[in-house]
């Protein structure tokens, strides 16, 4: 307990750091500096990471890893779809082909770390090595499913399923607006080796 | 009952088959000829332990010095064999509750004159190849083989480290949204591509680690397991990226602690049977 309240405290001493206005700044530049310059040892920044847990996270952290009772399905599903941003080109991206890669792999062994589908779904019948944690993604382009509903599911599958192990990609900016688009656009295109 | 006895032994032992084939099928033709011959890679590791183990130190001191020939005692005190057991717990001598890793570093700079200071030793002490940590490891923790795990909750401390470690591993972080308890209690027996999950709090897994993962070639101690596993949370500081990644919790911290005093105490009355053989 004690930890996360200094965690705490030094999250909250950074955000007032940040907030001072800018004249106050450049009276001191440089022992800031010398602030910023002092690195924080491992101790501190895996309490800084713990302590980054959001509201939603601690919602989920219970033994059954749902949400919990006394939380509101729908306003949770309300609140994440409130943070996903559209890319502007539209929720299907152009560039297939990066779209692939990101979905799977360049070299079509599908370990790409960015998107990493793979280590959940199957998609591509080539591609042996793939998870069953999530469902099957063969075919999904000929389901019928609107593409804005796969874009919202990959930027924050939360909107749609709150807890679920799926990671919330583009809400934690592992994955951009724009990437994203481009893996809808794989997943969708009647060409790709996920629906043919 | 007695035919959900059958039914469910008649399931284990088609497991067991399964899990035997795959893991047939999955070891190299290497380690598969060493098998054969007797030769587990992992008993490697525990004679190196054991020549360390009676190995001086600094000061003159091996660790036999106090626990005595093969870990037996001297006079009937120190004896190691069951220490493992019982371990991770609280030690009156460091005042704090250590798991095997962190035990071993405290005995080597407290009584054995290494420095905890001295820069070149801590990193081979940390290292995965080096003389000290996993060896030693390995070895001491197979002086218990063959007994019951029996981790006690009896100090205060280690009562709360034990609430922390439940707490952590049901605790959801990082830009991937993970816990412990989500691939390994909730999702449990699936697969990530074509790692099986296992569930290390109801199948008291951790009767076989340290073990010599045929997959990265080496020992690990359940230490370097659980770090290695916050790899995967893409935990951050500021906002995620890849330079803003922080890996792992440091080592021997009450974080890692935490988390394998909650898995070994859900092991208990399991039996040791160290180094284990995995994927």
């Amino acid at each position: 307990m004690k930890k996360i309240v200094l965690a705490g405290a030094f999250v909250g001493l950074g955000l007032l750091v940040a907030c001072q206005p800018a004249a106050q700044k450049a009276e001191a530049p440089k022992a800031e500096k010398k602030a910023e310059k002092k690195k924080l040892s491992s101790k501190e920044k895996f309490k800084i990471a713990l302590a980054n847990q959001d509201k939603w996270q601690k919602a989920c952290s219970n033994p059954t890893q749902l949400v919990p009772e006394g939380i509101d399905i729908e306003t949770f599903k309300k609140e994440m779809l409130a943070t996903v941003k559209f890319p502007e080109g539209g929720v299907v991206g152009k560039n297939i082909a990066r779209g692939e890669k990101l979905f799977g792999d360049p070299k079509k062994g599908g370990k790409s770390r960015r998107g990493n589908c793979y280590a959940c779904h199957c998609g591509d019948p080539k591609i042996i090595a793939c998870g069953n944690i999530g469902p099957s993604l063969r075919g999904y382009g000929k389901r019928g499913i609107d593409p804005k509903e796969t874009y919202i599911r990959i930027y924050n599958s939360w909107a749609q399923n709150p807890c679920s192990v799926m990671p919330r990609l583009g809400y934690h900016g592992v994955l951009k607006p724009e990437e994203i688009a481009d893996i809808v656009a794989y997943m969708h295109d009647p060409n790709s080796p996920l629906n043919k | 009952m007695r035919k959900r006895v059958l039914l469910t032994s008649a399931v284990l032992a088609g497991g067991a088959f399964l899990t035997a084939a795959v893991a047939q099928e999955q070891l190299p033709t290497h380690l598969k000829e060493l098998l054969e011959l007797g030769m587990h890679p992992g008993h490697a590791y525990v004679d190196e332990g054991r020549e360390m183990f009676h190995t001086p130190g600094p000061n003159g001191k091996s660790c036999a010095t106090c626990h005595g020939q093969d870990g037996a005692g001297v006079n009937g005190r120190l004896n190691l064999q069951g220490a493992y057991a019982k371990m991770p717990r609280y030690y009156k001598d460091i005042d704090r509750v250590a798991d095997i890793d962190t035990r071993i570093l405290a005995c080597m700079t407290k009584y054995m004159g290494y420095d905890k200071k001295d820069k070149k030793f801590m990193k081979q002490f940390k290292k995965w190849s080096g003389p000290y940590r996993v060896p030693l490891a390995s070895y001491v923790a197979s002086l218990s083989n063959g007994m019951k795990i029996d981790v006690k909750l009896d100090d205060p401390q280690e009562k709360e480290l034990y609430k922390m470690g439940e707490k952590l591993w049901y605790m959801r972080v990082g830009a991937r949204d993970f816990s412990c308890g989500i691939c390994h209690t909730v999702l449990a027996g699936k697969r990530i591509r074509l790692q099986g999950l296992p569930d290390p709090v109801k199948n008291k897994v951790y009767a076989h680690w340290p073990a010599y993962r045929f997959g990265s070639d080496r020992m690990w101690t359940m230490e370097d397991r659980v770090r290695s596993c916050f790899k995967a949370y893409l935990l951050y500081t500021k906002q995620w990226s890849k330079k803003d990644w922080v890996k792992k919790p440091p080592p021997f911290s009450d974080w890692v602690i935490a988390l394998e005093l909650y898995m070994k105490h859900a092991a208990n009355g399991a039996i040791i049977e160290v180094p284990g053989l995995l994927r």
